[in-house]
């Protein structure tokens, strides 16, 4: 599925072995969603036959490059069991494919924080047996006990990063320090800017410019950001996830809000690259290991959990797929070069402006996704 | 100029007013030759038809009256005009088409009005012009209908409407009965004849129907092989054929290949290729030693007792017989072995197969021509 | 084939029920019938259903059914989607008939016999390319370091930032769908009775009378279905959108895609706008069906 979308992708792009979290075209994002879409009304017509047949294959559904071949081999080579890995390109893609009746499918899905919160409260999350899981002491401090579900209780933490944003030096009217810089360079930067095709995300970090929080409740400071973001509306050039890549590096784009792990990979190929975390903080997001709660194989992804937080196993995979791990164990085994990376592994006085994003109450998510569509759709 | 020379020579009566001229006229589709070197004049009211077999060229010829064709060489004049690089749509003709081309996207009214609405003519003068055409093909009830909606003869009469609201100078008709069927065609054919008498106007007709060209025209122009054998009233046509192609081509004829004897004024002895010694007219001035002799099948007598007459008398038996009602058909083989066909109005005498009979016609009745 | 009727009256049930008799229609439409009904009426019938729970989102409780998700429609924001979404469409329908009729009409009646066949593949051979790979395409010629601009530049005219903006929706619409509209049209214009436009040149139309009087009429069904093609699929088109129109252009389908697949999830209104969606397109087709062929107006 993924195969047509990361064809697109510029030959130096996909000779790198770097992360890429939710790269891909967002076009291959269509592909995949019209697969889902039919894959929903099949299920909505009645379950499929066998799709989540106990056969003793590990099924997993995550993000791109999360999961390498490297990594699955080593994992059936200890325990025997085969691994087949099915890739989505947002949280959304993957409930939906979930909750349309894909959830008996996987053993393992990736949700990100805040999704974690929703399936939670969906009820499509297994609680994990935490006598069952190894490693979970290797675990970094702030990991221990995260706002998006208590003591771990339904997942693990396995990466994380920041969302920023990342520049082109030689095309950019200036370095940008905090959000504002897109406010106050509107003019320079007209149709040269992209921000993410997320809700949450986009208006929360126009929520954090205006000094807010990213998990605001408060209908006039959500309205504000809506303003602040109309003021803008006019010189984004489009509402990107994925594929503002090449233009960043042509020139064509200046500024781009991204996820670090994209952000990360580019500014290592290019150095006209430059990613930055705003000064008055940015979303600190998380992604997660959990099992459905109606997931087949239990035990074997019970395995593939614990297999992860193998802090060999877990800092290998750093290396080769090079994301932040939430693994002090892993961490510490990395080397000096990687540790140091700012943009990989900010500064505490940063994160601790940062803010994860969680679930807010049932009226700001009806006055989050109407601004968004007012934006979006204006 | 040669070319004016030559074109006055064809034309038969000088007094009247050529309306179309073909002047020595080429028409090439690539290394094919449709119509080569035609000179070609016809008068101002004339009911004019050219006649041959598919693929002669004539409906070329027409078309390039028409002007959907341009010719390769030579001009077309229409009342004197010199028309050959103007097109179609310029020229004071209008064509019926043989497969009638109506617009099946418009009611026949509104096909007829097509040309008078093209000449910005105002719409009660077009609303009178169409109701007088519509009355003249007596299809006054039909005119809002579509043509879909109409039969073969229903549409040959919309495709005249079309042609003749126009007051053209010259009206072209394409093999214009071709599809209809053998009692609708006789009825047409008369209701043509009415139509160009009440018009007055030029009618060019293409056709390969002999019978129809001979009813209905003033004058006919064979044609074979992309040039005109012949051009000349019914009866020059029919009775004095200029060459064999054409006695061939225009009704039925017996023709005796044979050798010039002796030559006289008016008359030739020939002695056919199987030694029946002929007496014939001689229709041109040709001193050809090989030569046809065409005789009509009605003109040859058949007798049980030997006749009276000097010439052109043979012994033979029928061989075949065939009985058309008021006509009978013999095929007469002669005893130099040629066979003959010989038509006999249906009389008293007992003929049957293998009765022996004399044949027998007046010099006057067969012709001499240049062979093939 | 089915049997020819017996000419006894008395048709008793053993004889309606011959297996015979049905046996050849179930055959020859079952397959597909069963195919129609599994993937296309029920999956419409569930979107139906799903769009009449006002405030559907999977998981959640949802009330009763009702209007609330049609109502939802009407709200300015959303009828601005649409009007876009139409004005999409009808924008780049007419820039395919422009662009494509003297194209089809040059292939169909002017070019040269021997060539033709070979000059309609190249035509088509786009076609060949996923439309994602040629919409992506767009973005590297349009961006304003992109090959538009360097030509521009260097034959001295300004260069233009299209990328993101309508403009580019346009283009990049009517370049997917040119290739339909050259296709339906020639097959219509291969069709024409050259004959037709003698008569009108006969009764003294010009060539631009003949084309306005007699071929466009003559092809009005052609064009009719051509347009109704592109008008449907550019309506409903979610790649050259998404990938040319940036922050400018959301239309209806990326409004519908965002409901199922976008943060807010609101399926119950994902359906609505989808039935809004399939019904715009079945009456359209409907107007076709009745109107565009001018032989079934006069036969019935």
């Amino acid at each position: 599925m993924p195969v047509p979308g990361t064809r697109l992708q510029t030959p130096s792009f996909s000779r790198r072995s770097a992360v890429s979290r939710r790269r891909f075209l967002q076009g291959s994002a269509a592909v995949v969603a019209s697969l889902a879409a039919t894959n929903c009304r099949q299920n909505l017509a009645g379950p499929p036959a066998g799709g989540g047949a106990d056969d003793g294959t590990l099924r997993i559904y995550t993000w791109a490059n999360y999961t390498d071949d490297g990594l699955a081999q080593a994992f059936t080579e200890r325990t025997g069991i085969p691994v087949v890995v099915d890739i989505y390109d947002s949280n959304e893609v993957m409930l939906t494919r979930l909750q349309a009746g894909g959830g008996d499918a996987y053993s393992i899905i990736y949700p990100s924080d805040y999704m974690v919160s929703e399936m939670l409260e969906l009820n499509l999350l297994t609680e994990l047996d935490q006598s069952l899981l190894t490693g979970l002491e290797n675990l970094r401090a702030q990991w221990s006990n995260p706002a998006y579900d208590s003591n771990n209780a339904h997942s693990v933490p396995f990466c994380w990063g920041t969302t920023g944003l990342l520049y082109n030096r030689e095309a950019s009217p200036g370095e940008p320090i905090d959000w504002n810089f897109l406010w106050d360079n509107q003019a320079k930067l007209s149709r040269r800017i992209t921000m993410l095709d997320d809700m949450r995300e986009t208006l929360g970090a126009t929520l954090k410019s205006l000094g807010y929080s990213y998990n605001s409740n408060n209908p006039a400071e959500i309205e504000a950001a809506y303003n602040r973001l109309l003021e803008l509306r006019p010189h984004i050039a489009a509402f990107k996830t994925t594929g503002f890549e090449n233009e960043l590096l042509s020139g064509d784009l200046s500024v781009s809000m991204a996820y670090s792990s994209d952000a990360i990979a580019l500014t290592l190929e290019d150095e006209r690259m430059q990613y930055i975390i705003p000064a008055s903080g940015a979303s600190l997001w998380t992604d997660t290991l959990a099992i459905p709660a109606t997931a087949p194989n239990v035990d074997a992804a019970y395995q593939w959990i614990n297999f992860l937080l193998e802090p060999e196993v877990a800092s290998t995979a750093v290396e080769r797929l090079f994301f932040a791990t939430a693994n002090q164990a892993a961490f510490d085994l990395l080397p000096a070069d990687i540790q140091n990376n700012a943009d990989l592994y900010p500064s505490d006085e940063i994160l601790a402006k940062s803010e994860g994003i969680v679930a807010v109450n049932t009226a700001s998510t009806d006055l989050f996704d109407q601004f968004w569509t007012e934006v979006t759709s204006a | 100029m040669a070319q004016t020379v030559r074109s006055t020579a064809v034309t038969a009566t000088p007094a009247t007013q050529a309306d179309v001229e073909l002047r020595r006229v080429v028409k090439a589709f690539g290394t094919e030759v449709a119509v080569r070197d035609l000179d070609l004049t016809v008068h101002q009211g004339e009911f004019f038809s050219i006649l041959g077999p598919s693929g002669c060229g004539k409906t070329t010829t027409l078309r390039l009256i028409a002007g959907f064709e341009t010719p390769t060489a030579g001009d077309v004049l229409i009342q004197g005009a010199n028309v050959s690089t103007v097109p179609a749509h310029r020229r004071p003709v209008n064509t019926v088409f043989q497969s009638y081309a109506l617009f099946d996207h418009m009611t026949v009214k509104d096909n007829i009005a097509f040309g008078l609405k093209i000449r910005r003519m105002g719409s009660p003068q077009v609303r009178d012009r169409v109701a007088e055409a519509l009355r003249l093909v007596r299809m006054e009830t039909m005119a809002a209908r579509y043509p879909a909606q109409l039969s073969g003869g229903q549409q040959q009469r919309v495709a005249l409407a079309r042609a003749l609201v126009n007051h053209p100078a010259v009206m072209l008709l394409d093999e214009p009965l071709g599809a209809l069927d053998q009692k609708l065609r006789k009825q047409m054919q008369v209701e043509l004849a009415n139509l160009h008498r009440q018009l007055g106007i030029t009618f060019i007709m293409v056709t390969h129907d002999q019978e129809e060209a001979l009813s209905l025209s003033d004058r006919i122009a064979v044609m074979n092989n992309g040039q005109i054998e012949q051009i000349g009233t019914p009866s020059d046509i029919y009775d004095r054929p200029s060459t064999a192609f054409v006695a061939d081509f225009i009704g039925d004829t017996n023709l005796l290949p044979g050798r010039v004897d002796q030559a006289y004024p008016s008359q030739v002895q020939v002695t056919t290729d199987s030694g029946l010694r002929v007496l014939a007219c001689t229709a041109s001035s040709s001193d050809a030693q090989t030569v046809v002799v065409s005789v009509r099948p009605e003109k040859i007598n058949l007798s049980l007792s030997a006749p009276t007459a000097a010439n052109n008398c043979y012994q033979g038996h029928i061989s075949h017989l065939m009985y058309l009602g008021t006509h009978l058909h013999c095929v007469v083989r002669l005893g130099s072995g040629e066979t003959l066909m010989v038509r006999q109005p249906n009389r008293a005498e007992s003929l049957g197969v293998d009765t022996a009979v004399y044949v027998h016609w007046a010099a006057d009745d067969c012709l001499v021509l240049d062979p093939a | 084939m089915t049997p020819a009727p017996s000419p006894t009256p008395a048709v008793t049930w053993a004889d309606r029920l011959a297996p015979r008799r049905w046996l050849g229609p179930v055959t020859l439409l079952g397959p597909a019938g069963v195919w129609l009904l599994v993937l296309l009426v029920l999956p419409t019938l569930l979107i139906l259903e799903i769009s009449l729970v006002p405030g559907l989102r999977l998981g959640q409780p949802s009330g009763g059914y009702g209007l609330g998700n049609y109502l939802q429609i009407l709200q300015p924001v959303y009828l601005r989607v649409i009007g876009r979404s139409v004005a999409f469409a009808v924008g780049s329908t007419a820039l395919c008939l422009l662009l494509g009729f003297p194209v089809a009409y040059w292939l169909a009646l002017m070019s040269p016999q021997r060539w033709r066949n070979l000059l309609l593949v190249a035509f088509i051979l786009p076609l060949w390319t996923s439309s994602l790979l040629r919409a992506y395409a767009w973005t590297t010629i349009l961006r304003p370091s992109g090959v538009l601009n360097a030509m521009l530049a260097a034959i001295g005219l300004p260069t233009q930032n299209w990328l993101n903006t309508p403009t580019a929706v346009f283009i990049g619409l009517t370049y997917s769908f040119l290739p339909y509209m050259v296709l339906i049209l020639y097959a219509s214009l291969e069709k024409l009775d050259t004959r037709l436009l003698e008569a009108a040149a006969d009764l003294g139309a010009s060539p631009r009378q003949s084309f306005w009087k007699i071929t466009v009429p003559q092809i009005l069904p052609g064009i009719a279905a051509a347009s109704l093609l592109v008008f449907i699929s550019t309506l409903s088109d979610f790649v050259v959108p998404t990938l040319l129109g940036g922050a400018s252009s959301m239309n209806i389908s990326r409004l519908i895609y965002n409901q199922f697949l976008g943060p807010t999830r609101a399926w119950g209104f994902g359906s609505a706008l989808s039935m809004v969606l399939i019904l715009a397109v079945s009456l359209a087709i409907a107007l076709l069906i009745r109107y565009g062929d001018r032989n079934t107006v006069t036969e019935t």
